[in-house]
């Protein structure tokens, strides 16, 4: 920092520049840099000055200077830099915001803590530090460098000098800020400024006395009292004295019209409510400024005349553009793999406990491994044939982009525990002069992020396992009458000829209802021979080998077996069902090679082991502290499967049907800890859900899947992973067994640190997924992720990600609704996204005066209003009487392994009006453009609207919709009752169109009627009113009002 | 001298017990560093979970007709512990939470172990007192 102490003003300003980038780029981070610049640096690549830490401060004088210089504040430096700075930052446009973070961060602790500075500082600490250190003039240029925070004594040049700097000088330190939109202000602050440098001692001396002053205003402005304008301007004078003042507000002034920077939400709301009233005159420019770039805030305050006191809906930031993930990342660090595949939920790992526990969210992981990729986008395969796969030997990471090259290459050393490893001859490549390895183009396990490793023998404990289905069907009467059995026929036959693993497929079918049938597929049997087995109590499998079979060489006897299967059944009057004895039964057919059980179930298993009872009915229980006993499995014999299927690699798939309670709970538990899915279709009726039946079966039958996989998600030295979240089960602390895998499958987990600082530059995270694909080879699924580490909370949460976040809080609080009352695991939620908003506003409120306004970054714009919805979503809304119990159980077994796409989607669904494309008005792709927000307000009754969560349409008629429309999609009986309407294909072109709109995948189970129709709907009410203000304020108010 | 065989039982019990509890503390901490697999963790241990249960039960009993009532009364509360997780089901282990559950396990089994050694302490104590005493007597 300032190296040596100007001799003259003039220079002085200069060296007070330059040491201005150092600190910058070094130290401030951790020492709590209160140089504004400094966190830019931190992460981002912009600071000019590579990070070179405490080297400058270590000139002796300085030293001495630097120690005054803390005292001088962060804030007065932030304060100096922002004002003049407001144009500057020095950073490419984007540091813009961080540099602010930075000296904001500082500021509520120091401010506060050292309380007289504290009116200070804000406005101009620096001039009330300054007098005391006045003494030390020459000190003065270096202050700059005063990184510290705390001590006030030197403080004084500090904050003068670094405007100075800036001022004066900032054309050369900072030369884009003049570029900026706001050098208007520039201009007028130079002139101001340049005297003061030179004046600097006397200006001093006259700044003194007013600082007291200040002082008291300060506090004034911190608070946002009224009165401000005064107090800013003052402060303005703080800089040249009078006379820049009113350029000053002038500028502000010229500012306020354009200040609604485009980031800001709701400017008009911003600006035109309280603030402006009060103040007459917005913030200062650099507020403004600092808003637009470093965080978004909305007005909560009421709108003057109205009676409504909250925010204003219309102003809420809505994710009408889906999902967004934070693409700055990506760009960051080229090589990581696609956020698909793994989504942190902030890219900034917190260098210290302390760091970590003030960041309210949690901290962790969303994995992905088998994500769609798009086309071109396929993860490269590797085969390491002859040198078997590169891997740690210390800590078995895989070889990945990150991994450096060492001793001309003949070492690698590891990036997650930096072993040096030896490299084995055949893949050895000699290191070009910059120390990549000259065959880098042709290993794409050196560039990318992720790759498919074929493994060799020793990743097997047996051989790669054939693609195998079960299927366990119930044929009980319920089964029979709702359609279930034909339609689940039908879809199997149609699915046979694109089951993975073709030719090795195997197959086989196990009916049940107070007895249970087998099926001898034989491929030389022409008919398949059914086996009844009525022994409940001791269960056998009447033929070993002939029951699971393979799929092309008895494809006639499987086409005749699912041709007659419903009308095998078709008089059956059997109530009963034998569900326990009949996954015993499965258990044993597929316990020699594991594979998918898909189970059909219809009616609450009343027969042998695993009885349920209908404790879903005793209405006693909802409402009391037992309530959760609810959604845990009732009977220990359904883990206990669980635990047996997983442990001979079988997934398993519960598709439940009932009309009545069926204990979903239990169950689920079933599919939950073999890494399956529950599908849930209250009522079933094969008229009205047989089309999402067969669609959600297709593609349960039909998407590549992996087989008896284990997956481990390996990170860094002095970070962990402490606890997983999912639909799997552990094999040991950190493998988690999945019998099956798929696209559709996401895991997330929670990190901790387990040291108290870390001290590396960025934490490294591989996952790593052993499976048998379907074709029978045995690979290595490897994703390589490194993230920074971070010294400062507002670069936590620029680098935040709302979907893995989300997706996190949302397996917590489902688990959290086993153990404990729906309503405390919604106030969970609510209670740590408030945290967090509060954290993140104390960082920044206090200069800006906010109050009134909710704060919140960018990266997290939506964090509140996904809360919401989480709070409304199916598992954890309301209270007992708002959901059935079987539907919630369900919808929380689901959203438990729901990638983050399709939980947002869910949780935010996407509307549509159509009515304009039907009557050709309007491109089709258009319309898919134009999503609208979920409110009330956004139905009309004269449309026609859908509604897409990923798992359903609702199609919405509104009431004066035109007649014509509504005849020629739904065929003459339109008039008629609308509930008992199918939507099919009309020989039309308006239906033509509906339908290839719909023809995405999910299929319309409901229709709903008139306008006001659906608000007796509750199901439908809820999502699409959504946001209406009342239901949404109080939730988000709380972390407004805190201060 | 009937009560220095009494407590010589009560010794062997306690001892049981221990390592009864120490078992299962051990297969915990493979478990932990993955010298076993949860199924054959879980299966072990609640192989042992009802004996440890009964032997406590006698052992509470037993110093209860031995006329020993303040031992009785120090063991109830573990006694009443063990009911209570037995009538709510939750006395076994669980395979598909173990690891969730692992350092609760490990604590309540901790806790258990203490208390069995501190009745441990306490019986040799009032066995040596009585072998003394009998000691006494016999002079």
């Amino acid at each position: 920092m300032g190296t040596e102490n100007p001799k003259h003003p003039t220079y002085q300003l200069r060296p007070a520049a330059t040491p201005f980038a150092a600190p910058q780029s070094a130290t401030p981070f951790v020492s709590s840099g209160p140089v504004v610049g400094s966190e830019a640096s931190a992460f981002r690549p912009a600071p000019p000055s590579s990070q070179i830490p405490t080297p400058p401060f270590s000139s002796g004088p300085l030293v001495g200077l630097e120690a005054p210089a803390p005292g001088y504040r962060p804030p007065s430096l932030g304060r100096s830099n922002e004002i003049v700075r407001p144009p500057p930052p020095p950073p490419s446009s984007l540091a813009n915001g961080p540099p602010l973070t930075g000296p904001f961060q500082r500021f509520p602790a120091p401010q506060f803590t050292t309380t007289g500075q504290v009116p200070a500082p804000h406005t101009f600490g620096q001039p009330a530090v300054l007098p005391p250190t006045r003494p030390p003039g020459g000190a003065i240029s270096s202050p700059p460098v005063s990184l510290q925070p705390y001590p006030q004594p030197s403080p004084i040049s500090m904050g003068s000098s670094p405007q100075n700097i800036k001022t004066g000088q900032s054309s050369m330190s900072f030369p884009p800020s003049s570029d900026q939109p706001f050098s208007p202000p520039r201009p007028n602050v130079q002139p101001s400024s340049p005297p003061m440098g030179p004046s600097y001692p006397i200006a001093r001396g006259n700044f003194q006395p007013p600082f007291p002053g200040y002082a008291s205003l300060q506090p004034n402005t911190v608070a946002q009292a009224p009165g401000q304008p005064d107090s800013f301007s003052s402060q303005h004078g703080g800089y040249g004295p009078p006379a820049p003042q009113i350029p000053f507000l002038a500028q502000q002034r010229g500012y306020m019209p354009v200040p609604p920077v485009p980031p800001v939400s709701a400017p008009t709301g911003l600006y035109a409510r309280d603030q402006m009233q009060h103040y007459g005159i917005a913030p200062p420019i650099a507020t403004s400024q600092g808003l637009a770039e470093d965080f978004n805030s909305l007005s909560l305050g009421s709108v003057p005349g109205s009676f409504n006191t909250g925010l204003d809906p219309a102003a809420l930031p809505r994710p009408l553009e889906g999902d967004v993930e934070p693409k700055s990342f990506a760009e960051m660090y080229p090589m990581n793999c696609s956020s698909r595949y793994l989504r942190l939920t902030t890219s900034g790992i917190p260098n210290s406990q302390s760091l970590a526990s003030r960041w309210h969210v949690p901290l962790g992981a969303v994995v992905c491994p088998l994500a769609e990729a798009p086309d071109g986008e396929e993860v490269p395969i590797v085969n390491f044939a002859t040198t078997g796969i590169i891997r740690c030997r210390r800590c078995r990471t895989y070889v990945n982009p990150y991994v450096t090259f060492a001793d001309h290459g003949r070492k690698w050393r590891c990036n997650i525990c930096s072993f040096l490893n030896d490299v084995p001859g055949d893949y050895f490549a000699h290191l070009d002069a910059s120390g990549r390895r000259v065959d880098l183009d042709q290993r794409p396990e050196l560039t990318k992020g992720s790759v498919e490793f074929i493994a060799p023998a020793e990743y097997m404990v047996r051989p790669p396992m054939p693609p195998s289905y079960i299927f366990l069907i119930d044929a009980s009467i319920s089964a029979v009458k709702s359609g279930m059995l034909e339609v689940v026929a039908q879809t199997i036959k149609s699915c046979l000829d694109n089951l993975p693993g073709y030719p090795r497929t195997q197959i086989g079918f196990i009916t049940f209802d107070s007895t249970i049938h087998f099926y001898n597929m034989k491929s030389s049997l022409m008919q398949p021979q059914m086996m009844v087995v009525s022994d409940l109590d001791d269960i056998f499998i009447p033929l070993p080998d002939d029951l699971l079979v393979n799929l092309s060489e008895s494809r006639n006897v499987v086409d005749a077996f699912l041709d007659s299967l419903p009308s095998m059944f078709k008089g059956s009057m059997n109530v009963e069902s034998a569900f326990g004895p009949a996954l015993k039964a499965a258990f044993m057919v597929m316990s020699q090679l594991g594979g998918k059980l898909l189970i059909f179930q219809n009616t609450l298993p009343s027969l042998g082991a695993g009885r349920l009872r209908l404790r879903g009915d005793d209405i006693r229980v909802y409402g009391t502290d037992k309530e959760h006993a609810l959604r845990l499995p009732e009977d220990p014999f359904y883990k206990q499967m669980a635990a047996d299927f997983t442990k001979y690699q079988i997934a398993v798939n519960l598709y439940a049907f009932s009309d009545k309670y069926t204990d979903v709970a239990s169950l689920g538990t079933l599919a939950k800890y073999t890494g399956g899915q529950v599908y849930y279709y209250p009522s079933f009726q094969s008229t009205i859900h047989g089309e999402k039946l067969r669609h959600e079966l297709t593609r349960d039958l039909t998407r590549e899947t992996a087989w008896e996989a284990v997956m481990r998600i390996r990170c860094g030295k002095g970070v962990r992973f402490t606890s997983y979240h999912g639909n799997f089960m552990l094999r040991s602390t950190d493998l988690i067994a999945l019998p099956a895998v798929d696209c559709d499958k996401a895991y997330a987990a929670q990190l901790s640190l387990e040291e108290t600082l870390l001290t590396t530059q960025s934490v490294y995270f591989q996952v790593a997924l052993l499976y048998t694909s379907s074709s029978g080879e045995r690979r290595i699924r490897v994703h390589t992720a490194e993230a920074p580490v971070v010294a400062d909370l507002g670069e936590m949460y620029r680098l935040a990600d709302t979907g893995a976040i989300i997706s996190l809080f949302s397996r917590l609080a489902i688990e959290k609704t086993l153990s404990y009352k729906l309503e405390e695991a919604r106030n969970a939620i609510q209670l740590r996204i408030v945290k967090a908003l509060r954290e993140y506003r104390n960082l920044y409120a206090v200069q800006h005066r906010l109050s009134g306004r909710m704060i919140y970054p960018e990266s997290l714009k939506f964090l509140p209003l996904y809360g919401l919805a989480l709070c409304k979503s199916t598992p954890l809304r309301g209270g007992y009487a708002d959901v059935q119990l079987d539907e919630r159980c369900a919808a929380g077994f689901t959203m438990m392994a729901l990638p983050v796409k399709n939980l947002l989607k869910l949780l935010y669904p996407s509307l549509f009006r159509v009515d304009d494309h039907l009557l050709e008005t309007e491109e089709f792709h258009n319309i898919l453009k134009k999503r609208l927000p979920l409110t009330s307000g956004s139905l009309d009754t004269s449309g026609l609207y859908i509604y897409d969560d990923g798992f359903r349409f609702v199609i919405w008629f509104g009431m004066s919709l035109l007649p014509g429309i509504a005849r020629n999609l739904l065929g003459e009986d339109f008039a008629a009752d609308y509930s008992m309407v199918t939507l099919s294909e009309h020989d039309n072109d308006m239906s033509r169109k509906l339908m290839r709109i719909l023809k995405k995948p999910a299929v319309l189970i409901a229709i709903l009627t008139g306008f006001y129709n659906y608000t007796d709907k509750s199901n439908k009410k809820r999502n699409i009113l959504f946001h209406d203000p009342d239901d949404s304020i109080d939730s988000r108010q709380p972390p407004v009002m805190v201060n | 001298m009937g009560d220095l065989w009494a407590w010589l039982i009560f010794f062997f019990t306690l001892i049981a017990l221990l390592i009864i509890l120490v078992y299962q503390l051990m297969c915990l901490a493979d478990l932990e560093f993955d010298y076993i697999n949860p199924y054959d963790s879980a299966s072990k241990i609640n192989k042992v979970v009802l004996p440890e249960f009964i032997t406590q039960g006698v052992l509470c009993f037993l110093f209860l007709v031995t006329g020993h009532w303040v031992m009785s009364l120090l063991s109830v509360p573990y006694l009443y512990y063990n009911v209570r997780l037995y009538t709510r089901r939750q006395h076994l282990v669980d395979v598909t939470e173990i690891f969730n559950l692992l350092n609760w396990e490990k604590k309540q089994r901790l806790f258990k172990l203490g208390y069995v050694i501190f009745l441990l302490f306490m019986s040799l104590f009032w066995m040596i007192f009585n072998a003394l005493e009998d000691d006494d007597h016999s002079l």
